[in-house]
């Protein structure tokens, strides 16, 4: 064991540089397999863990509007007998309230309640942080406003409800499992009671809502039993607005955003891992090939191969061990800032704290790994003889051909011997090319999601259309709303569209979008397949509602709401990232089938110039038509709130994975360049012997690594530019995009290439500059 | 006879250990034009250290060379590289070909180092090479398909292929059977007689008979001179002179 230990200290001690090298690439593979594993394991269940901690049931039942009718004796006949418990509580509701958030605003449901909020017992809110110190005009936000939104406690967060302007002091954040995230369509808001009960005395006739927490018995249907609860309340008041959500889907709303990202980084994330194993067991190899002579002084002397390859295994599974540990350690401190924004964006505390798997496995993975590779390189040296090791094994050298013959060559004599170089290494080089062009790839998903998530969002995968205003009148104002809005010069392509829960054979329901008239659409984008509906008997639905219940287009569904049925051709499919990828498409016309619109509200969607227009024309129809007016919402404004934590992501993203990308190709040229200058230390002493200058073999060394850089790079940059939709498209099926086709500018994927071989070659130059140190008169001399 | 190599006070330190090994000792010595000089000595004596000084392929610790009118010690790395190039050719007991390369494309490399000139530098690589007997069909093979005796006049046309002012030769047959070693001594002989000059670093006394001109280095200095003459195949008076000398000189 001594003399093991003895054997790997001195390989360490000669090998300094490639030892370090390696330790790199191990701790760098185990940090990014650690952090996605804690993404995955640990900051992703967030979200369902606290929902269990605050027992929030199965869902909640939200009634509004209109509460006539609606008394506890109801309530019991209507759930009593699917429940194990629920529990009610009455408080104040919105729809659409234009919320002040991040850079812009968000356009949500809200509930308003009072501090018996705090008092619940199922479907708790609790507070993650306050200031006491503040004592009246206070207000409790969810904490997605402190992660995400930018509020601090002791903000004044000032916002409009129903025409009329509030401010509060924020004195704490709330944890709350239905109302606390802007994806899952509703925010909670809790002030102090005195300014609860002014705003109830203002608004209670109108805004007064119910809650109910419900607990389902284990044989009931959450599907079914939502689509009944909703028919029987519109049976017993056909004018109440009745809204049931189920816990998954909340909890699949509040983390898709962030597992999108957590699926794109773990993929990524598993490119540059296999990468970097590439390079672990082509380094080994290498690193074993240098020593050679070594071992054949070792055997020469007596050592049996047995004792070599267990100092070659002391040596890389302690810097394995050592790498991985660090590397498993580390990934903890990198957490903090991807959970800032990926678990704040969800609206749920979480703290990292340590997880034995998360930390475990990415050691066990790196260990294993080196522990095989090194077995498998190290197996040559049973074999070898003292003789042919002490003669550095038998040179191997490509004597098929004599590539690039210096007479006939049209290069200059340095590129020309370049390439020499580039075609006697040719394992090396496709390692470059393979290593490169995956880079390559990470970083232009890496660019797409920035383009489209960040820079110039990709507005019609976040949500199925877009505009630059929607201002919703009542039924009586309606018709000479549209008038107004037709007169003005300030507004173009305007629609009425507005959403309803379809439900389908009892079990699941499509969020449904109803326009006036399909063809106005601006974002017709979102059917992939087929064709966007025309007629009252046609429907667009969502590619993964067909794929689920086996439906392809021109087959027939039958949808019902209420008590009413009916059949639509399926004439296209659509997709999005909302309501878990359940929605549809249809005409005004074919909804007449199921729901009679005249005494609804009018919701219009209208294009205009910019935030500031869109403001202009809610402001001004807010002060024609004042409380006719149910609700107005800046496109702009809300797109910018609802950006932000999504800007932020991807912005973190890019420049992560594109510095990832960069130290791994620095770390990978430098092991490269380290093994190829120590393999033709000899050939450099011939060079400069014969005349060559120093400046021109490092150039000829580090050109013979570009041409494999430049043509992966070239390669992979228009691979990457058409691989990377699919590629996201696999990412997201499950969120309901099922074809994507985000936009990847051309220009970013060039400034990438360009970008990558200039790093390249700057390192490779400033590693090839060890050609400086070799001493043609010691080398040819054997010193 | 023109002077192309001139030291004064030439001195070669190497320090290990904090022990100072003087191996070089102000040496004054000089090199003429189209001479054929013979460095001798033991193993030890400095012979490569004073050969590898003079070629600039290693600085001295103190003393100053001159080429031509170039003091070389002065030079730096890339002007010693470019003086090389166009001054010296090399020829070493390793032979020291770059084994990536084919044979012709060794000889090429050395030579588009001062003609850019494809063609021309290609014509010429194949008039040395035919001079040095190395056969068309081995110019595409790799130094590793030839024998030792090939891959040495391979190494000589490489040396030769700038048409250097001086061809440095480092025990060029050190490697070699009789047979193929007397094949490069001939082909390093023809080149003398027809005007190159060289200085061979040998300890064998057949090679150095070669010479016209004989430095015996001891100690780190040289221990004295023996003028031959030019060589002629079988001059037995000429032999027993460089035996005496040898002899002289405690070889």
């Amino acid at each position: 064991m001594e003399k093991t230990i003895l054997l790997a200290k001195s390989n360490f001690r000669k090998n300094k540089g490639t030892s370090i090298g390696l330790f790199l690439l191990m701790f760098m593979a185990a940090m990014l397999v650690g952090v996605s594993l804690l993404i995955f394991l640990d900051a992703y269940p967030t979200a369902a863990k606290e929902a269990k901690r605050l027992d929030a049931g199965d869902g909640y039942l939200w009634i509004g509007e209109d509460l006539d009718g609606i008394d506890d004796e109801f309530i019991e006949d209507l759930l009593g007998a699917d429940t194990e418990k629920y529990e009610t509580y009455r408080c104040l509701g919105y729809s659409n309230v234009s919320l002040p958030f991040g850079n812009g605003n968000v356009a949500p449901g809200l509930i308003v309640y009072d501090s018996a909020a705090f008092e619940t017992k199922m479907n708790r809110t609790e507070i993650v942080k306050e200031d006491i110190s503040i004592t009246e005009g206070y207000i409790y936000l969810p904490y997605q406003f402190n992660t995400s939104g930018g509020y601090e406690l002791g903000d004044t967060y000032t916002f409009e409800l129903l025409g009329k302007k509030y401010s509060f002091c924020v004195r704490g954040f709330i944890n709350t499992t239905y109302f606390g995230c802007n994806n899952t369509g509703n925010y909670e808001f809790i002030l102090d009671d005195k300014s609860y009960d002014e705003l109830f005395e203002r608004d209670g006739s109108v805004a007064e809502t119910i809650i109910i927490s419900f607990k389902l018995k284990e044989d009931v249907n959450p599907g079914s039993f939502r689509i009944r609860v909703g028919n029987d309340v519109l049976s017993q008041n056909p004018g109440a607005l009745a809204l049931a959500a189920l816990l998954p889907d909340t909890i699949s709303n509040k983390t898709f955003l962030s597992l999108i990202l957590a699926a794109s980084f773990l993929t990524l994330t598993i490119i540059i891992v296999v990468v970097i194993a590439l390079m672990l067991s082509n380094s080994i190899a290498n690193y074993i090939r240098e020593n050679m002579k070594t071992i054949g002084a070792l055997k020469a002397i007596g050592y049996t191969g047995r004792d070599i390859i267990g100092s070659l295994f002391a040596l890389f599974i302690t810097l394995s061990c050592i790498g991985s540990l660090i590397g498993a350690g580390f990934s903890y401190t990198l957490m903090p800032v991807m959970t800032k924004i990926i678990v704040g964006q969800m609206g749920v505390p979480y703290t990292v704290s340590f997880n034995p798997i998360c930390s475990i496995i990415p050691v066990v993975f790196v260990v294993l790994f080196t522990f095989f590779v090194t077995l498998i390189a190290a197996g040559k040296i049973r074999k070898i003889h003292p003789i042919v090791a002490l003669r550095e094994g038998v040179e191997n050298h490509n004597f098929k051909r004599n590539h690039i013959r210096l007479d006939k060559s049209v290069f200059g004599i340095n590129i020309s011997l370049a390439l020499k170089s580039l075609f006697t290494n040719m394992k090396q080089n496709t390692i470059t090319f393979f290593v490169t062009g995956l880079l390559m790839f990470v970083c232009v998903v890496a660019l797409l999601m920035y383009e489209n998530f960040s820079r110039n969002p990709k507005l019609g995968i976040l949500t199925f259309e877009t505009c630059g205003g929607v201002v919703a009148f009542d039924y009586e104002t309606k018709e000479d709303a549209l008038k107004y809005l037709e007169a003005r010069n300030d507004v173009s392509n305007i629609r009425s569209m507005i959403m309803l829960n379809l439900n389908y054979n009892n079990e699941d329901r499509l969020v449904t979008y109803i326009f006036d008239d399909v063809t106005k659409m601006n974002n017709k984008e979102v059917c992939y397949k087929g064709r966007l509906p025309e007629y009252d008997n046609e429907i667009a639905v969502s590619g993964r509602f067909a794929k689920q219940y086996g439906y392809a287009i021109g087959d027939e569904v039958k949808l019902d709401y209420g008590s009413k049925k009916h059949s639509y051709l399926i004439t296209g499919l659509v997709q999005t990232c909302n309501n878990s990828g359940k929605e549809a498409v249809m005409s005004e016309k074919a909804a007449q089938h199921l729901i009679d619109f005249e005494y609804s509200p009018a919701y219009y969607w209208f294009d205009c110039d910019d935030a500031k227009a869109s403001q202009k024309i809610l402001d001004e129809a807010l002060e024609k038509y004042g409380n006719h007016v149910v609700s107005a919402m800046n496109f702009f404004d809300t797109l910018e709130g609802n950006m932000t934590t999504f800007k932020d992501i991807s912005t973190l993203m890019l420049v992560l994975l594109c510095s990832i990308s960069a130290v791994v190709i620095v770390l990978i040229l430098y092991l490269l360049i380290k093994a190829f200058i120590y393999n033709k230390r000899r050939d450099y002493g011939i060079y400069k012997a014969i005349g060559y200058t120093s400046g021109s073999l490092v150039l000829q060394t580090a050109l013979s690594f570009m041409p494999s850089i430049v043509f992966a790079a070239a390669v992979f940059s228009v691979a990457s530019y058409y691989a990377a939709n699919p590629y996201m498209s696999m990412v997201m099926r499950g969120f309901g995009l099922m074809k994507c086709n985000f936009y990847i500018p051309v220009p970013g994927v060039i400034i990438i290439a360009i970008g990558m071989v200039t790093v390249a070659f700057i390192f490779a130059l400033i590693q090839s500059g060890k050609v400086r140190k070799i001493e043609s008169y010691q080398m040819l001399i054997g010193e | 006879m023109n002077t192309l190599i001139k030291t004064n006070k030439l001195c070669k330190t190497f320090s290990s250990g904090g022990n100072m090994q003087h191996v070089l000792k102000n040496i004054d010595m000089e090199i003429y034009e189209g001479d054929f000089t013979i460095i001798m000595g033991a193993s030890g004596a400095g012979k490569s250290t004073l050969l590898y000084a003079l070629s600039g392929m290693d600085k001295p610790s103190l003393g100053e060379i001159t080429f031509g009118d170039k003091d070389i010690t002065k030079m730096s790395t890339d002007e010693l590289a470019f003086f090389r190039r166009k001054n010296c050719g090399f020829v070493f007991q390793q032979v020291y070909l770059v084994d990536s390369m084919s044979v012709f494309d060794n000889v090429m490399a050395a030579g588009l180092l001062t003609n850019k000139n494809k063609k021309e530098v290609a014509e010429k690589a194949k008039e040395i090479l035919k001079s040095v007997d190395i056969e068309e069909s081995l110019w595409d093979k790799f130094p590793t398909q030839i024998s030792g005796g090939e891959a040495q006049r391979v190494g000589i046309a490489r040396a030769l292929i700038n048409s250097p002012g001086l061809v440095f030769a480092d025990e060029p047959t050190g490697a070699l059977n009789s047979k193929t070693g007397k094949d490069v001594l001939d082909a390093l002989t023809a080149f003398n007689e027809s005007g190159q000059s060289i200085v061979m670093v040998t300890h064998d006394i057949t090679s150095a008979r070669r010479g016209n001109r004989v430095l015996y280095v001891k100690d780190g200095e040289i221990a004295g001179e023996c003028n031959l003459g030019k060589y002629v195949h079988g001059d037995k008076e000429r032999h027993q002179k460089l035996s005496d000398f040898l002899i002289s000189m405690g070889w």
